[in-house]
């Protein structure tokens, strides 16, 4: 017990004198750059006091609203996306195999960046979407398509058993899928899924082209206007961090509750 | 043939399984030269009888055994189960295996549900009983193959023997017309085979309709009123069970036995 108790305190202790080094280096460099920490203005672009006493949130708080309203409906959507996919790509039609796998290569071999413009300034202005939705379409068509080669992949590794012992019982296709294959496809796939959930997070400051008022862009602005150039990076990459762990504990939860015994 | 067989197709009576030439071949080293895993094989199966089919190892008894409920397809020939041909019709495919019932080698229980799940998932959406029936038929089902204080349990918390008898309960939920089982026992350990062979013999005591694979001469002895004897995916003898073993006719049979007996 106690030896335990010492290997977490000598543990700890390693770790803040790791992160010690690297804040004193950091602290040096930009002593050398003559940079003028300004911590105490970064507040006001978290939360803001309007004259009259009322709290609202700041730039950066609201950038991140857009930042995980366009997350969350692209994450919805690219599962749905890759879902549909894999399972075209998995059937015995060949038109859908096909369309399925020009879908694949056209997103996968191309800039998201790129798809991105072309969605903005080609497709939005002929079908009238707005800037917002051409985002959430741009990164949904995007992950979408990562997301169906992991899905497809999840399928492909449930053993042949499970579809032979379903159809036996005289389950359909899709209850086969319903009940036996895909139960057991998520839980394998949750990890993967995750990593492009988090990539899908990331890949979302991009869209800080495209004039969305995003975490990105209002960091941005901010910079541009007040200099703080250090300050709002660091904040805003910590605020991306928060997402993303967030996001993995989550997972990481779902999966020890679903745990059924293996 | 033996004469028993010949009365039953003579007297009129259906049977519930019927084959006719099915051929199942894989594409050779060349083109004239298909590798047949099943060839030319005809077969009647009455209501009640335990056909057992024995053979070594490639000779095709499982490619036969999976074509009986469609797992495998075949290229020509013709199968009727219970009257309905088995064909690329998807609704006759559904309707033949709601009547035909298999067991597994390697059980292949869903290891995301519970024993109760696993016995019950088809009867609720297949047959479309309700909750109340479906509790029932599976307190009877559970107690026949002598699993019911595991219904809460996970197949990987169960014995291999203990996951075979729930695999076989979870096929019987479905009131089948005809059990297939492919190497039930093959995959398990020593000690349980016998709990296994068990509800098989129960279940043939019964008068379900097996087709059984298995390697298992003592079972085929004791249970089986016919057996098949199948290599290089032809049937060379199709006998009652106790002329087969005491008076096999063909040469292959005879060196067969002759090495496992």
């Amino acid at each position: 017990m106690i030896s335990v108790r010492k290997a977490v305190i000598f543990d700890s202790l390693k770790y803040f004198f790791f992160i010690g080094v690297l804040v004193f280096l950091l602290v040096l460099s930009s002593l050398h750059m003559n940079y003028n920490w300004q911590w105490y203005r970064v507040p006001g672009y978290i939360i803001s006091y309007s004259p009259d006493g009322d709290v609202s949130a700041g730039r950066l708080i609201r950038g991140l609203g857009v930042t995980i309203k366009i997350s969350v409906l692209s994450l919805v959507f690219a599962f749905s996306i890759g879902m549909i996919t894999a399972l075209l790509r998995l059937s015995s039609s060949i038109a859908a195999r096909v369309v399925a796998r020009a879908y694949l290569e056209l997103i996968r071999n191309t800039p998201l960046l790129i798809q991105l413009f072309i969605i903005y300034f080609v497709i939005a202005p002929v079908f009238n979407i707005s800037p917002f939705n051409s985002a959430v379409l741009a990164l949904s068509l995007f992950e979408g398509a990562y997301a169906s080669e992991i899905i497809r992949g999840g399928i492909n590794s449930i053993a042949k058993g499970q579809w032979e012992s379903a159809y036996s019982l005289g389950l359909s296709t899709i209850d086969t899928y319903f009940f036996i294959i895909l139960p057991q496809t998520i839980k394998q796939i949750l990890p993967p899924l995750t990593n492009q959930a988090v990539s899908l997070i990331k890949d979302s400051a991009l869209v800080s082209t495209i004039a969305i008022y995003d975490l990105t862009m209002a960091g941005q602005a901010i910079v541009s206007q007040t200099f703080l150039t250090f300050e709002i990076w660091f904040t805003v990459a910590f605020m991306y961090l928060v997402m993303t762990v967030s996001i993995s504990a989550f997972v990481h939860y779902l999966e020890k509750r679903n745990n059924y015994v293996q | 043939m033996s004469s028993n067989i010949k009365n039953k197709i003579k007297s009129g009576k259906k049977p519930i399984i019927s084959v006719r030439g099915i051929n199942r071949k894989f594409p050779g080293n060349d083109k004239n030269n298909d590798i047949f895993a099943v060839k030319n094989v005809s077969v009647d199966i009455f209501q009640g009888e335990v056909v057992v089919v024995i053979g070594p190892s490639g000779a095709g008894k499982s490619t036969f055994l999976r074509c009986l409920n469609g797992l495998e397809i075949f290229d020509s020939g013709e199968i009727i189960i219970d009257g309905i041909p088995l064909n690329h019709h998807h609704k006759n495919l559904l309707e033949i295996r709601k009547e035909v019932g298999m067991v597994f080698q390697s059980f292949n229980l869903f290891p995301h549900m519970t024993v109760r799940k696993n016995v019950s998932l088809a009867v609720r959406r297949v047959r479309k009983l309700s909750v109340s029936e479906c509790e029932n038929i599976m307190t009877d089902l559970l107690q026949k193959v002598d699993i019911e204080d595991k219904v809460d349990s996970f197949p990987s918390q169960l014995s291999g023997g203990q996951q075979q008898r729930v695999a076989i309960a979870r096929a019987l939920a479905m009131n089948p017309r005809v059990m297939l089982f492919d190497e039930a026992t093959s995959a398990l350990d020593p000690e349980m085979i016998s709990e296994v062979l068990n509800v098989m013999k129960n279940l043939a005591q019964e008068g379900m309709t097996m087709v059984v694979v298995t390697h298992e001469m003592g079972f085929a002895r004791e249970v089986a009123s016919r057996i098949l004897f199948m290599d290089n995916g032809e049937i060379v003898e199709d006998r009652e069970a106790e002329s087969f073993f005491n008076n096999p006719v063909e040469d292959r049979t005879k060196a067969f036995l002759s090495k496992i007996l």
